[in-house]
């Protein structure tokens, strides 16, 4: 189960192309909700998914943000650097949805108003 | 350009090339190699110079092997040789990287040593040799176990040892301190049949000496010499330490006479053994005078000589000298390794204060403050029990000395990694005391290792822990690591509570809630819900259902689940109300399924969406939609006739719940007022509301009616509201509103950015100013992210050109500190100029930024643009103050890529080959990145090109680079060609490079010429694995993706490549690029698509979604015959074109005068109304429309009154809505209808009391500007004025439409 499975729940409906950044070196100091926040000042994060691993209790220093548009995934993309408690994370336009679908399972979406 | 270049020539020393550290690769290398002592920094007096002769030796050995081994089947031996460069590559790698080998890796190399059949010889000695001084984390004695235990495991599988591997024992012997007979050691040589040779002997007389044994070491000595072997200086310098170590200084200093006399020159190991033996004794003098002579002598010891002193020193309880000899060190950077190697071996032998001493003097970049040193020494101080006082001290040192960012954390980590609960209990104390969080999830991993023991006792110990540190357990926390320690869920709420660490919040209760519905247990979930009486929003429960529904699959439950929380109002009191709460609910469950899981649980969802149906739930139309496309998606449309039955079909607006609220809170808040009694708690709800709604007009009216009433938080919520309305005015008065009612109340950082914002875009710099002071003096928490909103705020006025809001603000920023200066910060600054053309003026603020902060934002282009204008002159400052402030080579650098990026290749040549330069792997790899993401092929290529013959140039990485580039424009020429270029350049390309050129070929339906390196990662080796796949479905995988990423110009082509090869994919293919190319207007390619569909594939139609785009391209081409046809052929299979198609069609004809089209289309999509979402009004606004276009203007007013006031209306009047009629015949000014709409509009209102039409029709002349009209009608019709739910929906909407909200006093 992601970290943040139950925490938020709104997103796009888009069905393909979803604008979704996958986060690499995320230091094990920070969950969902540190990455939340950092990710809030580039627009509306609607998911935060840290996976833990349950046999270690540390997460694998990887996660995905899911924005509420492409626009916004961009204006992170754009960003030379993220720090997230002190620690560069490396940030790219998420292309891999297998990975997602062979994990089990997809973020949860509403529909756009 | 050429003269340019002369001073960076000329400033350049011409290239001296330093020395690579290389510690192991001389195993597999050849003789000639600079030597490199391996001894350090063990107490190994041992034979130096040895070294050098046994290196050779191995090689040798290693060569004869290799003859042997070819004896052998050609496979093993190819796996054998693979596998030993394997090993040798890790174990290379770690110990140029940290001077060490992690016992871990060891142990792993070893492992795979073994699984990989029979070990080859070099590879045993590769591991034996790994057991010395290269493992300072173990104990002397463990290493030496270690090499025992590789000894005899490797000979049970059959390697043959020789006499190098005995050597290599030996060697490891000497550097544990290892104490062992060397008679004995001898006798088991003897018992192979194995000779001993001249390094053995060495090695034996090492072991005696080394213990002091001086008549042992003779004997060997003697030996020697009967065999005629010569005596070294490796056997002098034993010998030194012998004397010294049997109490006899003197004679140790006398073995230097002797050798001179024997006609060998003491060279640095038998100083270095002197040395040691006086620092064992503590004898500072000494070892001064003794490292004075060296000095003076024409040798010199090097760093790692030096390290062992130390070691000598401190290992015999002398670490006051050990200062006496830091000072004396280099500190080469290749000599860090070796440092870090002695800092672990301190550590290791107890003495970590001597090891922290040393980790302090590292010369360690401090710059970025990213890269952190010094974890190596916390971990190892960690797994070596260091107490919690001093690892608290060592944080806070490294911390003090900028050498590490988070040395807390990180030694937390290694406490919980090395499962201490104690000590990270500790750390966690320490980190909060220093303002630092304690997070959840640090929790986690002390609660898996008692989980795993199922020790309840711990685990309670940990929530008790937690509770004492202010931290929560959140809902994953008993979820994932307590609940699994207990037998059942049940048990652990009983435990809490007798241990008094059960939540007072409903945590546990959630938590309870989503273990049972991960097991499936709908039985718990809907008693628990039915007895529950905890406020429970439906969204925190919402993921724990759905975890549920799919692990059940008793509809029965699922319904009565849904019902309960549908009626029941516990669950529904959200602001969405059960319609859109259910809603949502029924979205995200059908979401969160994969299709597979869809289809296969079909009829159970259809049995579902029935009982909902009975009973009586309802959901949004819009979210019927959502369900509607997310089914036609999965491929199951099957469903969504199941899912339309539950559409709520009274047309209410969603937003009335909110009004509905709104309206709630400003009667109670009245009542309050008027019965005199405290309001500020339904205020600042209300305010809230209004904020959250944008209602910005009414929030403010608000605020002024009850401004006495108003407290902090309601301000706060509307300076927010104002700033994100632009709204500098307002804004700034409520911030000095709040002022006066609580001048020491802090807003929260974003707020306050948001008004230095909008005080900044309306010019208003010395108020923005002041907030930043006020954020200054009020200490207001500046994240990474307030510092990016600040460049945000810069960039964006930069880009608009003021330039004194940017150097202000700026300036402000800075001098307050409330962002450090960096080269993201101060960028706009140069900004400015650059957008200005104003290149001098750009170049000056850059240096200035340098002269100031040490930074020199935007420098590359900066340097472009000069370049592109030919400012020869303000090249030659640029680069004179970058080569003065920064260094030549960052200086060449720069300019070599200004050159590139302004395609000046000649000049970009020049640079890149001024003797001395050398690669800058970071700096290549910036520029690449910045290529590739903007695309430059071009520009890549040269670089990769001019970099052929620079110095230690990673060239597989930067052609890795260049594949990327042609993988991204799928050009596999060029990508083939690289191949070949690399072949030519004799570059051994790593897998990661051949995977991805394999990945190019493949792509394009290539052949790839070469083995693919295997993957480790199972997935993506499976991608690959199932390579050959039919031409057919890998061009139909591709044109998918590329429809995918929306890339409907590679689509397209893939379309006509694979219509030239014949290839015919399925129908869902083609409809996905048809409505691609539809949705980016490409309508001639759609037909083309169509049309060879049709033609290729028995009984091709285009789908739902197809069709709909279709027909809304045609209406928007204006072929409107052609669009009806689509419509009428989705009908006639059955097809729900979708609403906005059917509108735009309709509204079309309308406009055209096309009566008989409209009323064609009504009798088409007769009863499918509700399905297709199609409101009767349409057909009512379209039909007046089309019969006013066709001047019969009394024939529509006469139908649309009948309808409103005949007996038999077919709609409500409330929700007749003429809006769009009004709308467009105000538009296209057709006059006599305008007067006789706005008669019938009014008559219906005085003598018929239906005042939405005029409602309506005042709204859509206030929309359009005919103020006077409206006002007009408005006095006529006075009863306009109490319309105010229509007026509010008005409202919204259009605030929403248009970001602007209309005033009009009524």
């Amino acid at each position: 189960m992601a970290a943040s499975a139950v925490r938020g729940a709104v997103a796009l409906r888009t069905s393909v192309g979803r604008p979704v950044a996958f986060v690499r070196k995320i230091p094990w100091t920070a969950a969902s909700s540190e990455l939340r926040e950092h990710f809030a000042q580039f627009g509306h994060v609607r998911k935060c998914i840290v996976p833990f691993d349950k046999d270690t209790g540390f997460h694998r220093g990887m996660g995905w943000i899911q924005f509420s548009s492409e626009e916004e995934l961009q204006n992170a993309l754009q960003q030379e650097n993220h720090v997230i408690d002190g620690v560069k994370e490396s940030l790219f336009r998420d292309r891999d949805r297998r990975l997602r679908q062979t994990n089990g399972r997809k973020p949860a979406f509403t529909p756009a108003k | 350009m050429a003269a340019l270049l002369r001073p960076a020539r000329w400033l350049l020393r011409a290239g001296a090339v330093p020395g690579l550290p290389l510690p192991l690769r001389l195993l597999a290398g050849g003789p000639g190699r600079p030597r490199v002592a391996l001894c350090l920094p063990a107490a190994c007096p041992g034979p130096a110079a040895g070294g050098l002769l046994s290196q050779a030796r191995l090689y040798a050995i290693a060569a004869e092997k290799k003859n042997y081994l070819q004896e052998e089947p050609t496979s093993s031996h190819r796996r054998n040789a693979s596998q030993f460069d394997w090993a040798l590559m890790r174990l290379d790698n770690s110990v140029r990287r940290t001077g060490r080998i992690p016992k871990t890796l060891l142990q792993k190399v070893f492992d795979n040593t073994c699984h990989s059949g029979s070990p080859g010889g070099n590879q045993a000695l590769l591991l034996l040799r790994s057991c010395g001084s290269l493992l300072p984390e173990l104990k002397l004695s463990e290493r030496t176990e270690f090499a025992h235990r590789i000894w005899d495991k490797l000979q049970k599988l059959g390697t043959v040892y020789d006499v190098s591997h005995y050597n290599a024992l030996l060697k490891v012997y000497l550097q544990n301190e290892y104490k062992f007979s060397p008679t004995d050691f001898l006798a088991k040589m003897e018992e192979a049949n194995i000779q001993p040779n001249r390094v053995t002997y060495q090695r034996l007389i090492a072991a005696y000496c080394n213990v002091g044994d001086i008549e042992g070491a003779s004997k060997i000595l003697g030996f020697m010499k009967t065999k005629d072997l010569p005596v070294t200086e490796a056997v002098f310098s034993a010998l030194v330490t012998g004397h010294a170590r049997a109490g006899d200084m003197e004679n140790a200093e006398n073995i230097l006479t002797v050798m001179k006399e024997a006609g060998i020159e003491p060279g640095p190991d038998t100083y270095l053994a002197l040395l040691n033996a006086y620092a064992e004794k503590g004898d500072i003098d000494h070892v001064k005078q003794t490292l004075e002579k060296v000095e003076k002598s024409d040798l010199y010891l090097m760093d790692r000589d030096l390290f062992q002193i130390i070691f000598s020193f401190s290992k015999a309880g002398y670490p006051q000298y050990v200062s006496e000899i830091l000072e004396k060190i280099t500190y080469e950077r290749r000599y860090i390794p070796d440092a870090m190697n002695l800092i672990l071996l301190l550590v290791t032998e107890k003495l970590e204060d001597t090891a922290l001493q040393i980790l302090l003097a590292c010369p360690i970049s401090r710059e970025d403050g990213l890269n952190d040193f010094g974890s190596f020494f916390l971990r190892h101080c960690v797994t070596m029990d260091t107490p919690v006082e001093k690892l608290k001290h060592y944080c806070k040192k490294l911390k003090d000395a900028q050498m590490h960012t988070s040395a807390l954390q990180f030694t937390l980590q290694c406490a919980l990694l090395a499962n201490k609960p104690d000590l990270a209990k500790a750390l966690m104390n320490a980190l909060k005391e220093e303002g630092f969080p304690v997070r959840t999830h640090y929790f986690w991993p002390l609660l898996v290792g008692y989980q795993k023991e199922k020790n309840v006792q711990g685990v309670i110990e940990i929530l008790k822990g937690m509770h004492e540190m202010g931290v929560n357990p959140d809902q994953e926390t008993y979820v994932n690591y307590v609940f699994p320690c207990f037998d059942s869920v049940k048990s652990v709420r009983a435990v809490l509570q007798e241990n008094g660490c059960l939540p007072e919040s409903n945590v546990f209760s959630q938590a309870e809630l989503k273990s049972e519905a991960v097991n499936g247990n709908l039985d718990y979930i809907l008693s628990f819900l039915e007895s529950n009486t905890l406020p429970f929003s439906f969204t925190s429960l919402r993921g724990s259902l759905i975890l549920g529904f799919r692990r059940s699959m008793n509809i029965n439950l699922w319904s009565k689940i849904t019902e309960l929380l549908y009626k029941d109002g516990r669950y529904c009191q959200e602001p969405l109300g059960p319609t859109e709460a259910v809603g949502y609910f029924l979205y995200n469950l059908i979401d969160s399924m994969s299709d597979s899981e869809v289809q296969a649980k079909e009829e159970h969802l259809r049995q579902y969406f029935h009982q909902l149906k009975e009973m009586n739930v309802k959901i949004p139309e819009n979210i019927y939609r959502g369900i509607r496309n997310l089914l036609d998606n999965y491929h199951v449309p099957e469903l969504i006739k199941d899912v339309n039955i539950l559409v709520e079909r009274e047309k209410i607006d969603s937003r009335k719940t909110m009004q509905l609220t709104i309206s709630d809170l400003e009667s109670t808040l009245e009542k309050l007022k008027a019965e005199n009694q405290p309001v500020g708690d339904v205020l600042k709800q209300l305010i809230l509301m209004l904020c959250s709604e944008e209602n910005m007009q009414k929030a403010l009216e608000l605020k002024a009616k009850y401004e006495s009433d108003m407290a902090v938080g309601g301000y706060a919520a509307l300076i927010n509201l104002c700033c994100r309305h632009d709204n500098a005015e307002d804004a700034l008065n409520l911030k000095q509103e709040f002022d006066r009612l609580d001048s020491s109340a802090v807003l929260d950082t974003n707020k306050y950015v948001g008004l230095v914002k909008v005080l900044g875009k309306h010019g208003k710099l010395q108020d923005a100013i002041n907030i930043l002071k006020e954020m200054k003096e009020k200490d207001v928490l500046i994240k990474d992210a307030t510092v990016l909103s600040f460049f945000h705020i810069l960039n964006g006025a930069a880009l608009r050109g003021e330039t004194e809001t940017v150097q202000q603000l700026h300036e402000a920023i800075v001098t307050l500190g409330l962002a450090k200066p960096s080269t993201t910060i101060s960028s706009p600054l140069v900004t400015l100029y650059l957008e200005k053309d104003d290149l001098p003026t750009a170049l000056e603020v850059a240096i200035d930024c340098h002269k100031k902060y040490k930074i020199l934002p935007r420098i590359h282009d900066v340097l472009c643009k000069l370049i592109e204008k030919g400012e020869t002159d303000l090249i030659q400052k640029a680069m004179d103050f970058v080569s003065q402030e920064q260094g030549e080579m960052t200086m060449l650098y720069d300019l070599f890529f200004a050159f590139l990026q302004t395609g000046n290749y000649k000049e970009a040549k020049k640079i890149i080959e001024t003797p001395g330069i050398r690669a800058r792997p970071t700096r290549l790899q910036w520029f690449c990145d910045r290529c590739i993401s903007s695309n430059q092929v071009e520009t890549l290529e040269k670089l990769v090109e001019l970099t052929q013959k620079l110095f230690e140039c990673d060239r597989d990485q930067l052609y890795y680079n260049l594949l990327k580039i042609y993988k991204i424009n799928g050009d596999w020429q060029r990508a083939d060609a690289v191949w070949n270029k690399m072949q030519e350049e004799n570059i051994i390309p790593r897998g990661k490079t051949l995977r991805l050129l394999a990945e190019i070929l493949r792509n394009s339906n290539q052949e790839v010429p070469f083995d693919v390196p295997e993957l480790w990662d199972e997935d993506e080796k499976h991608s690959l694995d199932s390579s050959p796949l039919p031409e057919e479905s890998n061009l139909q995988k591709d044109l998918l993706n590329a429809c995918q990423w929306k890339k409907n110009k590679d689509a397209y082509n893939i379309f006509l490549k694979a219509q030239n090869r014949n290839v015919v994919f399925n129908g869902e293919t083609y409809n996905s690029l048809i409505k691609l190319l539809l949705t980016k207007d490409n309508f001639t390619q759609a037909m083309q698509v169509k049309d060879f569909a049709e033609t290729h594939i028995k009984g091709f139609t285009l789908n739902d979604a197809a069709s709909s785009l279709l027909i809304i391209t045609q209406v928007r081409r204006d072929y409107l015959k052609e669009a009806l046809t689509t419509l009428k052929t989705a009908l006639d299979l059955e097809q729900i074109p979708s609403r906005i198609a059917v509108t735009r069609l309709i509204q079309a004809c309308a406009l055209k005068g096309d009566l008989e089209s409209i009323q064609a289309i009504q009798k088409m999509v007769n009863g499918l109304e509700d399905s297709i979402g199609l409101s009767n009004m349409v057909f009512i606004n379209n039909i007046a429309l089309a019969q006013i276009k066709n001047n019969n203007i009394d024939v529509a007013i006469e139908n649309i009154e009948n309808m409103l006031t005949s007996g038999n209306q077919t709609m409500e009047p409330q929700y007749f809505g003429l809006a769009y009629l009004f709308r467009k015949v105000i538009e296209e000014q057709l006059e006599p209808a305008v007067e006789k709409i706005s008669i019938m509009a009014e008559r219906l209102a005085n003598q018929f009391a239906v005042y939405k039409p005029v409602t309506d029709l005042f709204l859509q002349l206030v929309d359009s500007g005919k103020v006077d009209d409206a006002r007009a009608l408005l006095q006529r019709c006075g009863a306009i004025a109490e319309q105010t739910p229509i007026f509010l929906v008005f409202c919204i909407r259009s605030s929403r439409r248009r970001g602007k909200v209309l005033c009009f006093t009524c």
